[in-house]
């Protein structure tokens, strides 16, 4: 069916497996023993979700807004306990190590980001976010659109590395190159003769079923990974200390993989739960004090570890809460939020004004810098790619680079 | 399209592997001397009939709140009484769990369970958003009771049940500010869904919806708590309660209809709207993994259900009996849920199996733990059960199955941070240190029964266990598989039968059926 290629040629039709199963999926095995990539010289994004719709003025306190104070006589953040990090922001008491990566240049944050018409439920502002298609119902995500028009000359089977349950929609293409896995631990298996049919039968032969090529593109692809994922968590000790939790644990994962030189451009990691609609105070300051500890974590070790320079971590929310709190010392479904960015080369301070508290959008913020502005910065100045193209629009940058 | 629905062995089978969790050859060959019609009217009648599995015996009438804080409570009390609190509830997720399982593998009317995991994926409760499991059960018994019944009566059930009305914010909203918790997700996941209704809506609804509470049953007399205790520390009971004082009982516009609704005249607009048959119709069909491009059968579903005021079992009779639902599309294309697979592995081999915390955890591991979906809107389905994380799951269910064995990875790889620690270094160690030991404590009680299987060789065959390594696993094949091979795979599992030792020859195959992108299909 192909013509006979040279190597060189091959690896730049790698990036069809996920379309062209049969021959190409089949030698998945052998890309792995494959010669070593260049990873280590490679930018690399980290997105952070922010599952469930975070309170941003409660994460980022406009303490000089008496506005603020006025909307939320229960559940607003004490001014003497934010810590101060600008004229007008301070920022949650439990975000201390975000503040310490502040005070270190190595945190920028943009305040009040969204989108025009914004959708109050969580799924269709999720979708909204990780397509970066607001106005109609797009199937692949940013970053998936990403792999596709930029990185078609690397043949990693896992340019997208996702920890978690759910796949995430920033990588959805049809061209799929990502992966999700929860505990590194499962990839191990059988070397003995019942492993070996394993493999035989985890091999790709194209049927007129979608459905099953599917299966076997998976079944192969997740083969051929084990053996990677095996040797970089073999091979590399991280630096600090993670606390005990998931998402801090999960960073620390990402950072062995950082480490070890995986084929990986952009990794996912999800924080769950902001969706605080009653009695929230408890619950946001773990959740923050989770997030700061597991970014301070993450940060100090790639520094430590020597990747941190290469490194940029973004967070994101499908929305803010409404300004004013309910009855149940709880916030419902809002518009805007604030990103945060954190790494080597972020310029670090806030790119953006306050909040304006009183002039609203049925009691919610409206916003002022548009989510895929900070895209097309990552997309352009962090990993040098056409933003246009992938967003489908002109976007303004924003000085998040130095 | 009214084409003819062609009804063979191969037919049934197909009906068997998706609403029965997979059956015999036998059974199929049974069904294919009926007709379609008949085999539907029959199943859904069974389910029915089946009598309701027998009640947990940790299940509480009424339930008492063990936690509440009254003014001579003493803080090492209150403690004391939160440890207690969450160890029962952790060993009563576990039995939960289990009890369904158990329910789901011996059935006689697998229908029924398989409506209720439907209905559980659509009227979700996320068991990590509850403090106590017993509104979990009680949520489960009202989605089998109406798993087949009348759709109206199904929604109040799961309404004005301690479960949902926790789990969103019902409890307690009241007139002055409603919460729009509920509201938003009846509107948007539950009944019209998006594009059909407005934010306005959404607040309008929210006050319909306001003043009910949970509360202990009438007439028992009350001790007052603490006056600033949280809801899991004053909560008298779990029998929903409607308190006039708290409701909104102005004026409400919903759909450009307006009344001075509450709660039930909500439910009966939201359950009559045509976009609710229209969507939980959809839902079905996508469920059940029937390719229907033109929605041609959704209407049709959608009509029935509409003239016959929301009867569940209307609407299911026109799928399961639609030449959609037998179309060449549809067949051994549907990637089996997590909890499809196991318990069809299990009833399909016949293993002798009593359901442990480990076997729920199978499941949970496949990304369909039960009681706890990821969120409100439910388990996707389809193509994202698989990923790397889940399929590496399912290739190792074989060691759990086989050898009673939980590989490494079966847990998430920590714990979620569900409170803030103290900034004093001392204290924070002391606490992690706890939240550690908690946490073993969990992970040793759910693995402490192991795996209680027992695989016999001979049971996974109708007849004798054959000689010949091709018709050994052939019958396999005809048992368990439901979509057509690819070529080698026959070819493979021969020649590994073949090399096996011959005592193992059986569990080999079996293994290996297990770890094929095949046997993911209904």
């Amino acid at each position: 069916m192909l013509p006979k290629i040279d190597r060189r040629s091959f690896l730049s039709v790698g990036a069809l497996t996920a379309t062209v199963p049969g021959f190409l999926s089949q030698t998945g095995r052998l890309f792995a023993d494959g010669p070593k990539s260049h990873a280590h010289e490679e930018r690399v994004l980290v997105v952070v979700q922010l599952a469930g719709g975070n309170d941003g003025l409660n994460t980022l306190v406009p303490f000089r807004d008496d506005a603020y104070y006025k909307a939320r006589p229960k559940i607003a953040i004490d001014k003497a306990k934010s810590l101060k990090i600008a004229d007008e922001f301070a920022l949650h008491p439990e975000a201390g190590d975000l503040r310490k990566l502040f005070d270190a240049g190595q945190l920028g944050i943009v305040p009040n980001v969204g989108y025009p018409n914004p959708n109050r439920s969580h799924f269709r502002s999720m979708e909204i976010w990780e397509t970066a298609t607001p106005e109609k119902d797009a199937r692949t995500g940013w970053v998936g659109r990403y792999f596709d028009a930029e990185c078609r000359d690397n043949a990693s089977p896992m340019l997208g590395l996702q920890l978690g349950e759910k796949p995430a929609m920033t990588f959805s293409h049809v061209k799929n190159r990502a992966v999700t896995l929860t505990n590194p631990s499962l990839f191990r298996w059988d070397t003995g003769p019942v492993g070996k049919s394993m493999d035989q039968l985890n091999s790709v032969r194209p049927t007129e079923n979608g459905q099953l090529d599917f299966l076997q593109r998976s079944g192969n692809d997740m083969l051929t990974m084990s053996r990677k994922i095996q040797e970089a968590l073999k091979e590399t000790k991280t630096a600090t200390e993670y606390a005990p939790f998931n998402f801090s644990q999960s960073l620390r994962l990402v950072a062995q993989m950082i480490a070890a030189d995986v084929p990986t451009r952009v990794y996912y990691v999800s924080l769950g739960g902001f969706d605080t609609h009653a009695t929230q105070a408890g619950r946001h300051a773990a959740l923050l004090q989770e997030l700061s500890q597991g970014l301070g974590s993450f940060i100090a070790d790639l520094k430590a570890m020597g990747h941190l320079d290469r490194t940029l971590v973004m967070t994101f929310s499908e929305f803010g809460r409404r300004v004013a709190e309910n009855e149940q010392q709880g916030t419902d479904h809002g518009t805007a939020g604030p990103m945060f960015l954190a790494g080597g080369k972020v310029n670090a301070g806030i790119h953006g004004a306050r909040p304006n508290l009183t002039d609203l959008d049925e009691g919610d913020l409206k916003y002022q810098t548009d989510f895929r502005s900070v895209y097309a910065t990552i997309l352009k100045k962090w990993f040098n790619a056409d933003a246009k193209q992938v967003l489908g629009g002109d976007y303004k940058t924003l000085p998040l680079f130095g | 399209m009214n084409a003819v629905v062609v009804w063979d062995a191969s037919a049934a089978s197909h009906l068997l592997s998706r609403v029965a969790f997979g059956g015999t050859a036998k059974q199929a060959a049974q069904f294919a001397v009926r007709t379609p019609e008949n085999i539907v009217s029959m199943l859904i009648e069974e389910a029915r009939a089946a009598p309701a599995p027998a009640k947990p015996a940790w299940v509480r009438d009424p339930w008492v709140n063990t936690e509440r804080v009254y003014p001579e409570t003493t803080p090492a009390e209150r403690m004391e009484n939160h440890r207690k609190a969450g160890e029962r509830q952790t060993r009563e997720r576990n039995e939960l769990r289990c009890w369904w399982l158990d329910e789901m593998i011996r059935t006689p009317a697998p229908l029924r369970e398989v409506m209720t995991l439907f209905w559980h994926g659509h009227f979700t409760t996320e068991a990590k958003r509850m403090f106590v499991a017993q509104p979990l059960y009680t949520q489960n018994v009202a989605l089998r009771t109406h798993a087949l019944g009348n759709f109206r009566e199904l929604l109040e059930a799961v309404t004005l049940d301690a479960a949902m009305m926790m789990y969103l914010n019902l409890e307690d909203s009241n007139a002055k500010k409603p919460n729009e918790n509920f509201a938003r997700e009846l509107l948007e996941l539950f009944t019209v869904g998006i594009g059909n209704y407005g934010e306005k809506d959404i607040r309008e609804v929210a006050r319909a919806l306001s003043g009910w509470t949970l509360d202990a049953p009438a007439g028992t007399a009350k001790r007052p708590t603490v006056a600033d205790a949280g809801r899991s520390f004053c909560r008298d009971g779990l029998v929903p309660t409607f308190v006039k004082a708290k409701h909104d009982s102005g004026e409400k516009t919903i759909f450009g209809r307006t009344g001075r609704y509450g709660l039930r005249d909500v439910l009966e607009i939201v359950a009559a709207h045509p976009a609710t048959a229209a969507l939980v119709c959809g839902k079905l069909i996508a469920f059940f993994g029937v390719i229907d491009p033109k929605n041609k059968l959704r209407d049709r579903m959608a009509e029935a259900f509409i003239a016959s005021d929301g009867d569940i079992a209307r609407a299911m009779t026109v799928l399961l009996t639609s030449s959609e639902f037998y179309s060449d599309e549809s067949r051994g294309t549907l990637i089996k849920s997590p909890v499809q697979l196991l318990v069809g592995t299990c009833r399909q081999l016949q293993l002798d199996v009593t359901a442990t915390p480990s076997l729920a955890q199978l499941t949970a591991a496949m990304g369909q733990e039960l009681f706890n979906p990821p969120d409100v809107k439910g388990w996707p389905g389809g193509r994202d059960w698989i990923c790397a994380g889940t399929l590496a799951v399912r290739y190792h269910l074989p060691e759990a199955l086989f050898d009673g064995r939980e590989p490494d990875g079966f847990e998430p790889i920590a714990t979620d941070r569900n409170f803030a620690l103290p900034a004093d270094d001392k204290a924070r160690r002391e606490l992690i240190a706890r939240i550690r030991d908690f946490d073993r404590q969990r992970k040793a009680e759910r693995k402490q029964d192991g795996f209680k299987v027992t695989f016999d060789p001979s049971k996974a065959f109708d007849g004798p266990i054959p000689e010949k390594p091709e018709a050994l696993v052939d019958a396999l094949l005809a048992r368990t598989v439901a979509v057509a091979l690819r070529r080698d795979t026959r070819a493979t599992l021969i020649q590994a039968v073949a090399a096996a030792p011959a005592a193992e020859r059986v569990a080999w195959a079996c293994r290996l059926i297990l770890t094929t992108p095949e046997y993911q299909l209904a």
